[in-house]
């Protein structure tokens, strides 16, 4: 068993949480609300020494960068959302935020999710080989091909989902529902993970039942 | 018949209770079962362990705590195989969370490294083999800027020091040095990666990813916009089986440990889901 001082809180807190498993309590509310108070205040801290105070505003005292100053005065209007009277300015740090956001964003999902995607699902030898299985890799680039196409034209709704349209719609809710099961299984997966890691820590880090 | 009743309204504390007792007992009594490496996991091996020398390994660590028990060992084994491969590492993080936790991996196996090591050349040494570059808010700063300079956006180091004038950043300018980046990510991460960062600089990507968000990034590996995965726990034990059977690297590995108790646990959730079709439809048909 531990000795250590912090290993004992950690895992005090994590038993309060997990009594949320039978039903809400005191004890699970005080690990929330510590949970977040400390985290605001970490990122609180973090962010003044990490990031305001070395790139915002000491270089304009020490280094003369007095033309952050603009870009500290815009940042700060997002605080004028406080006051009734002056909230309208905080579109303006909104704007530019969107606006150079916006203007990054929207080449690289075209060219990485729309582009490479549509080119990924063509039946060309370098798709074949990608699936690194021999000859079999025709095969499931074929059935990718197939899941593409019938899943979009469920998702077609300008026309009634009647003879061809029909068909390959429900088809194309079978590729949906095998995608749903495996993001189900993932999930699954996922949580039990971090319920291990919990019970790795407690019988490991705290009680030392684990070698 | 109310024992199907019975069945389909099983108390979810009794869920609960089945599930903690079929993780904790392997965890307790472990039996040893084999880690079968899968190719996005084999990929990812191939592409760090390809790396030229004159070439950095760039890890974004991009997990915090809640996703800590399926990133971290991943990190972990990411870190071992480059300091056998003396592949030069340079570590940052998109957001400010991680950083904690990446101080903690590479400190982790910087030690378990230098416990064996012989002479200083054996040795794992700050600023000649890895660099922790920090954090630099936001996160399209670095994800577009890297790819000019790496030393212009991190121009000093999580300690304080200036990049530039450390040994593992000697050649090192932008992402044309970069053999392959691997963010280890609870979240988005490795997309922006690729969106932005490969997208116009052509920096090969990999990613660590949870289980959860696997189905939203296999396309992405599939179109080899990523050049490999680990995808959960079970991407991080294919690692380190990789790690350990590949260039003999010991200590401890945590998601192999893990693997037991997870195919327990879902073995338990498939009875359940099982028992509740089997309820439900009894009852339909009474």
């Amino acid at each position: 068993m531990s000795f250590d001082f912090w290993i004992w809180v950690s895992a005090f807190l994590t038993l309060c949480v997990f009594s949320f498993l039978y039903k809400d309590n005191p004890f699970y509310k005080f690990a929330e609300h510590l949970f977040v108070g400390a985290s605001n205040g970490y990122l609180v801290t973090i962010i003044w020494h990490g990031s305001l105070w070395p790139q915002g505003i000491r270089p304009i005292f020490t280094e003369g960068n007095w033309w952050l100053i603009i870009a500290l005065i815009i940042g700060m209007l997002y605080f004028t959302r406080f006051f009734p009277r002056t909230s309208w300015l905080v579109r303006i740090p909104i704007a530019i935020v969107m606006g150079y956001g916006t203007g990054a964003a929207i080449p690289a999902t075209i060219q990485a999710d729309i582009m490479r995607q549509i080119q990924g699902t063509v039946l060309t030898p370098q798709n074949f080989a990608r699936w690194n299985a021999g000859s079999s890799g025709v095969i499931w680039t074929i059935l990718l091909f197939i899941g593409v196409a019938c899943t979009l034209s469920y998702f077609y709704f300008s026309r009634e989902h009647k003879g061809v349209l029909g068909v390959t719609s429900r088809i194309g809710v079978v590729f949906i529902m095998i995608g749903f099961g495996a993001a189900f299984g993932y999930t699954v997966m996922a949580r039990i993970s971090l319920l291990i890691g919990r019970l790795q820590f407690l019988l490991g880090d705290w009680l030392g039942v684990l070698q | 018949m109310k024992a199907f009743e019975y069945l389909s309204k099983i108390d979810r504390r009794i869920i609960y209770l089945v599930i903690g007792v079929v993780v904790i007992l392997p965890l307790i009594f472990p039996t040893v079962e084999r880690v079968r490496v899968m190719a996005p996991a084999q990929s990812l091996f191939n592409a760090v362990d390809s790396i030229p020398e004159d070439m950095v390994l760039m890890i974004d660590f991009d997990y915090d705590p809640q996703t800590m028990p399926e990133n971290e060992p991943m990190a972990v084994a990411l870190l071992r195989h480059a300091f056998k491969r003396r592949i030069k590492v340079a570590a940052l993080s998109l957001y400010v969370q991680p950083l904690a936790l990446a101080l903690k991996a590479l400190d982790q196996v910087t030690e378990e490294f230098n416990a064996r090591a012989q002479t200083s050349a054996d040795s794992i040494i700050y600023g000649r083999d890895y660099v922790l570059l920090g954090w630099q808010p936001p996160p399209i700063v670095p994800l577009l800027e890297m790819g000019i300079s790496i030393s212009n956006v991190y121009s000093t180091d999580y300690y304080g020091y200036r990049t530039d004038s450390l040994p593992v950043m000697q050649g090192i300018e932008n992402f044309n040095d970069v053999g392959i980046l691997v963010s280890i990510s609870g979240g988005n991460a490795p997309l922006w990666w690729v969106g932005y960062s490969q997208v116009l600089y052509g920096v090969a990507v990999g990613a660590g990813l949870t289980a959860v968000s696997a189905s939203d990034f296999y396309i992405y590996y599939q179109t080899g916009q990523f050049s490999g995965l680990m995808v959960g726990m079970k991407g991080a034990a294919e690692y380190e089986e990789l790690v350990e059977s590949k260039l003999q690297v010991p200590g401890e590995r945590k998601a192999s440990e893990a693997m037991p108790s997870l195919t327990a646990a879902h073995l338990a959730i498939m009875v359940f889901i099982i028992i509740g079709n089997i309820g439900y439809m009894m009852r339909r048909r009474i």
